[in-house]
């Protein structure tokens, strides 16, 4: 999770490499680089996505409570 | 001058003065002669007995000359006649113009001369009830009085109710019983009063006005169900008032299904029984409820997921798009220094190729101008003592020993004579 802060901007990070790899400005010598970094992004932005759906399902059934009108 | 009639006329002793009027009386007016009189209440009061006091209708009160008769009706003949009125929700008050059958009785040590009520025109009274009644409502319409609680707006979430009722009653119990078996908490603030009778209205007057202020979201006035007279108080033109000049909404759920009292007319909202108006509110309450909280919630949901779900996608489009993004981009590198080395073999193999054939046209090229072929032609090479080759007459003297190289070997020869040919 390091040096991953909020997500858009780090989604943006994301994109920007991605938009660079897809206009094929990477050098051979800055591909693994790029690679790492946009790994380490998307391993960071999944770990969070899973804590924060695992706390949204345990806030589910209490919000489903109150919807249902039980 | 005086006239001397004691000596002719009979001098009669009180008692014996009284018992002769009532014998006149009672002969024209007595039990067995009753009549019909017409009046409005001027006084009412009753113990047992019912005493009123009738005056002419429409007579001024400051008129200290007007007719007033003393009637009474006596706890015998009054108690099937009190029953019959209350049954028709009318109580004896001052103001109504009623129509009495009694007859004239004497009372001597007062010297009163009283009214003995027998029976009451009840039809007459309806109509007289009914009369005021919508002269009452009159009124109130005049006022504004009908239209002015239904102007005052009722919260959104009215869980502080504040109750007019008599607790225990079976309109107490159907009310509450709807607002607490609903899922909410509501506030109930109960001011206990009559809900009959004459004495009742004072007390929902002061309930109303002890609510008003107390600062409830809804005021209810709640009674089950009774008799026209039973419900009588709900006509009353205080409680009315106080109902229309409440602050705080008034709901009414008087009676059941079909009565309407003048509380009802100048009530905010009215439910036709305790029950309906206990589910009203809570309907209110729901409604808001399922407006707010409920649909919210669920909605809620749907975008959490639906956001939870965009995220897992978006990343799972991003992590492909990296690796087939990487995966191209050597591959495409792979290609270019593929294609590089491809064409450096052939380029290499054309220089190879062309620099053999140049390498033979040079080798023929030389081998046109070897010395040894010209030699071998007959050609020779003179080379002087230094060993340089003599290509001029100037390059030798007379008498220079040289050197002839000839096609397989060579000689020494000296220089004896020169000749230049003429140009």
């Amino acid at each position: 999770m390091s040096n991953v802060s909020d997500w858009n901007e780090a989604a943006n990070e994301l994109n920007a490499i991605v938009a660079s790899f897809d206009e094929g400005d990477v050098s051979v010598d800055d591909l693994f680089s790029k690679l790492e970094r946009a790994t380490e992004i998307i391993e960071a932005l999944e770990a969070r996505l899973a804590t924060t759906r695992a706390k949204v399902e345990e806030l589910t059934p209490r919000i489903a409570k109150v919807a249902e009108g039980e | 001058m005086v006239t001397d009639t004691t000596s002719d006329d009979p001098v009669f002793e009180v008692g014996e003065f009284y018992q002769l009027i009532t014998a006149h009386l009672e002969a024209s007016f007595g039990r067995r002669r009753p009549h019909w009189v017409r009046g409005e209440i001027a006084k009412v009061y009753e113990k047992g007995h019912v005493y009123v006091d009738l005056v002419d209708a429409g007579s001024a009160s400051s008129d200290t000359k007007r007719p007033v008769l003393n009637a009474h009706c006596w706890a015998t003949p009054w108690a099937p006649l009190k029953r019959r009125l209350a049954s028709e929700g009318v109580t004896l008050s001052a103001g109504m113009v009623v129509s009495f059958y009694g007859y004239v009785d004497v009372y001597a040590p007062q010297a009163k001369i009283g009214f003995s009520i027998v029976d009451i025109d009840v039809q007459g009274l309806l109509g007289d009830v009914a009369r005021r009644r919508q002269e009452l409502i009159e009124r109130l319409r005049s006022e504004g009085l009908l239209e002015r609680n239904k102007g005052t707006v009722l919260g959104p979430v009215p869980l502080r109710v504040g109750l007019v009722a008599s607790q225990g009653t079976e309109g107490y119990q159907d009310f509450t019983g709807q607002l607490l078996n609903s899922p909410f908490s509501f506030d109930i603030v109960l001011v206990k009063t009559l809900v009959q009778g004459d004495a009742a209205p004072p007390q929902i007057v002061s309930a109303i006005k002890t609510l008003d202020k107390h600062g409830v979201d809804v005021i209810c006035v709640v009674r089950g169900g009774g008799s026209k007279g039973d419900l009588a108080c709900f006509d009353d033109e205080r409680v009315a008032r106080a109902i229309a000049t409440s602050s705080t909404p008034v709901f009414t759920g008087i009676g059941h299904t079909g009565d309407e009292s003048v509380a009802d007319l100048v009530a905010h909202t009215r439910s036709i029984t305790p029950t309906k108006l206990g589910e009203e509110i809570v309907a209110i309450v729901s409604s808001w409820y399922q407006g707010n909280v409920r649909t919210p919630s669920a909605h809620l949901l749907e975008v959490t997921a639906d956001v939870l779900d965009e995220a897992s996608e978006y990343l799972s489009e991003r992590r492909r798009t990296m690796i087939f993004a990487v995966r191209d981009r050597l591959r495409a590198e792979e290609r270019h220094l593929v294609s590089t080395r491809e064409r450096l073999v052939i380029q290499g193999r054309h220089l190879i190729v062309s620099a053999t054939q140049m390498l033979a046209s040079s080798r023929q090229l030389l081998a046109a101008y070897d010395p040894k072929r010209r030699l071998a032609q007959g050609w020779s090479i003179v080379t002087d003592a230094n060993g340089d080759v003599v290509t001029s007459l100037d390059d030798v003297t007379l008498g220079d020993a040289v050197r002839v190289l000839v096609s397989d070997g060579s000689f020494t020869s000296e220089v004896k004579a020169m000749e230049r040919p003429s140009p």
